[in-house]
């Protein structure tokens, strides 16, 4: 709802208003959008007013027929002729002629796109062209320019960023209308608008809000909210206003399923399948008291698992001997731990077993006198040396440290024979941390799946399922409510702005989508508005 | 629907990027030139998963991806999509809300939870469904809903 004064509003309702109007050119290149809406005492722009006829209107676009008969606004020399120019800002103020035009309110303020085209009238030796002013937003540094912003962290409100996109474009704080803050913040540790264009960058950090960009008569950047709950803005008490009310007709399917797509904010854990993560081989021996190996779930190292366990393929106690204990940890997301643990006494047993059959080695064999001869060494007082037997035939003989020898070394063996490989696989389910795209869809209760007409909604900024939802009904809501268009003709209203709601007597919501009329220097100009029936939840 | 809105529609649609997870384990698909390729299904949020999407050339990697895991796609010619990497995003559970509008009011007349689950049945469930042990082999996939129950069997093995 545009300000107006109350001097100014009270005019407007009465039946003898005179209302009246100024066009006013500025010179581009030396007044921007800035220095004319912020500081207008710096600005000289020209007053047009009488120049232009055939004048209509709507929030987006002003057309007119522009008459120069003296030559002045001529393309080719005229004095003037920059101020018709490509870019050039024009305004259009409203108002009514019995109050001062300090207390009038801008209706419009666009640039002229191009080159004008220009006609000699002939019989009026007029140069005639007919002017189209576009509205601020209606640029392709606004629609096609794409842009990338900074970088915003967790908890920054969402207004930041616009302002940011704003100041980007050139726009100061002084032009919006757009609170500081719009009550919602960034979700993500990282957030940043990449390769939009800015148009869309705003209306996309809008939407979270509900709200949707325009640019007001004054130029400035506003926002209308979709919320249909909101109170109305104006509220017409009589039909002293009201010209003629239509229920119009609409061709077009009405939108009946809203689908709000988002990203969560919080990484959530995808897993797969339990599977084979990795194997290991292990070679141990007598002394390996314990042996650890690091068993990591890729190759890469990078591979996250969860409930892993370890599946034994040969074990280390496989055979008749049991001779120490296999065990499995997780250390951490990426890797594992095998040990293998060596019973203590097998390291004792097989010492015990190499000193026995090193100490058997010494044990020597002795003849007794009369009997036959054991053995084939002799100790004498020189110490052991071969000896041939004493006896005159050969005997078999048996020397007892060899049989000692020969049980150690059969227990080292044994102990051998058992050590030596296992294998091991590890088990578990891989899991990567990724961002979910969740959605809320409000739908109309009773469609069929063939009667669907859905508006899908991408908007990251969204951050919960909550507010989600709530974007989702309140989105349903708004376009149930354009699908029953009205359309109003009232006596001009100059507070009205794109979005507002007008409450008719018997209590009827109204919400503008647009609105255009024709304007003449004292006369009444009938507004009509196109808008649709409320509806609210 | 006007005539713009169509093909604004077909546009989007046939920018043809997707992300969905992974519905069964991958296997040999023959497809209509005539050549073996290793191929899977892919969950991408809907009622029905996309059948035997192959995967795109030089990403051998990714078919030792499990179900479960996200991947993305993008449309080939032909209106197929192909499986062409792993993705960081996936699809989500859904949360619908069913409304009802008067003349002048809208209510909420319930709400649902809709997600698809893709996982290997367990034991018990092999017991309790299509008519106990051994109809259905193990390793079989099924799609559950949000509340755990099974929808369907994907594939059995």
């Amino acid at each position: 709802m545009r300000h107006i004064s109350n001097t100014l509003a009270a005019l407007m309702s009465d039946y003898k208003s005179q209302p009246d109007y100024r066009i006013y050119a500025f010179r581009p290149y030396e007044d921007s959008y800035t220095k004319i809406i912020t500081n207008p005492a710096a600005c000289h722009p020209l007053d047009i007013t009488d120049l232009c006829s055939e004048i209509s209107w709507s929030p987006t676009q002003v057309d007119f027929t522009f008459k120069d008969s003296t030559g002045d606004f001529n393309p080719d020399g005229g004095q003037f002729r920059s101020y018709l120019a490509d870019g050039c800002i024009l305004r259009l103020k409203e108002g009514d002629s019995r109050v001062s035009e300090d207390q009038w309110v801008w209706t419009f303020t666009g640039a002229i796109r191009g080159q004008l085209g220009w006609v000699m009238n002939r019989a009026k030796k007029t140069l005639e062209s007919k002017v189209t002013v576009y509205s601020r937003d209606n640029t392709s540094a606004f629609k096609k320019r794409q842009m990338t912003t900074q970088n915003y962290t967790k908890g920054s409100d969402l207004g930041v960023a616009l302002r940011d996109i704003c100041k980007l474009m050139g726009i100061t704080g002084g032009e919006i209308r757009i609170p500081y803050t719009l009550g919602r913040s960034f979700y993500f540790n990282n957030n940043q608008i990449c390769q939009l264009a800015p148009w869309e960058g705003m209306s996309q950090l809008l939407e979270v809000a509900m709200d949707v960009p325009i640019f007001d008569g004054e130029g400035k950047l506003s926002s209308y909210s979709k919320n249909m709950n909101r109170p109305a803005d104006v509220v017409f008490d009589d039909d002293s206003y009201i010209l003629d009310y239509q229920v119009v007709s609409r061709a077009d399917d009405a939108i009946n399923k809203v689908q709000v797509t988002f990203l969560d904010s919080n990484m959530t854990k995808v897993g797969s399948t339990c599977q084979k993560l990795g194997e290991a081989n292990i070679t141990t021996g007598f002394f390996t008291f314990a042996e650890h190996l690091d068993c990591y779930f890729s190759q890469d190292k990078k591979q996250r698992a969860e409930n892993t366990f370890m599946k034994v393929i040969k074990s280390i106690n496989a055979n008749l001997l049991p001779i120490g204990s296999e065990s499995y940890k997780q250390i951490d997301d990426f890797h594992g731990e095998i040990t293998i643990s060596i019973g203590i006494w097998v390291p004792l047993l097989a010492t015990g077993m190499l000193a026995a059959y090193v100490a058997a080695a010494w044990i020597p064999d002795y003849s007794t006198p009369g009997q036959p001869v054991v053995g084939v060494a002799m100790v004498d007082d020189f110490g052991p040396a071969p000896v041939v037997g004493t006896t005159k035939t050969p005997h078999p003989t048996l020397s007892w440290g060899k049989v000692i020898q020969a049980v150690a070394l059969i227990g080292i063996m044994y102990i051998m024979m058992c050590l030596g490989s296992c294998q091991y696989e590890i088990w578990g389910t891989p899991y990567d941390m990724a961002y979910i795209e969740k959605r809320s869809i409000a739908i109309v209760e009773g469609i069929e799946y063939y009667q669907e007409n859905e508006l899908d909604i991408k908007n990251d900024f969204v951050g919960t399922q909550d507010w989600s939802d709530t974007l989702a009904m309140t989105e349903l809501t708004y376009q149930q409510s354009k699908a029953c268009p009205r359309q109003l003709t009232i006596r001009d209203y100059l507070g009205l702005e794109i979005g507002d709601i007008i409450q008719l007597k018997d209590g009827r919501k109204i919400c503008i989508s647009n609105m255009k009329k024709t304007i003449k220097r004292g006369q009444i100009a009938p507004l009509v508005i196109d808008g649709f029936k409320v509806l609210t939840y | 629907m006007s005539l713009r809105k169509i093909i604004d529609w077909s546009i989007t649609e046939a920018s043809g990027d997707l992300t969905g997870t992974i519905a069964s384990p991958f296997y040999q698909f023959f497809d209509s030139n005539g050549s073996w390729t290793w191929a899977c299904d892919v969950d991408i949020g809907k009622d029905q998963p996309l059948r035997n999407v192959p995967v795109a050339n030089n990403n051998r990697d990714i078919i030792y991806a499990q179900v479960g895991m996200p991947v993305a796609l993008k449309r080939q010619v032909g209106n197929n999509y192909a499986i062409v990497g792993l993705s960081k995003t996936t699809v989500g559970d859904t949360h619908i809300i069913y409304m009802r509008f008067g003349d002048a009011f809208g209510q909420v007349t319930g709400t649902a939870r809709y997600a698809n689950v893709y996982r290997p049945l367990t034991y018990g469930e092999l017991a309790n469904y299509y008519g106990g042990y051994g109809n259905v082999p193990y390793g079989s996939i099924g799609r559950f809903d949000a509340n755990g129950d099974l929808v369907e069997l994907i594939r059995s093995y």
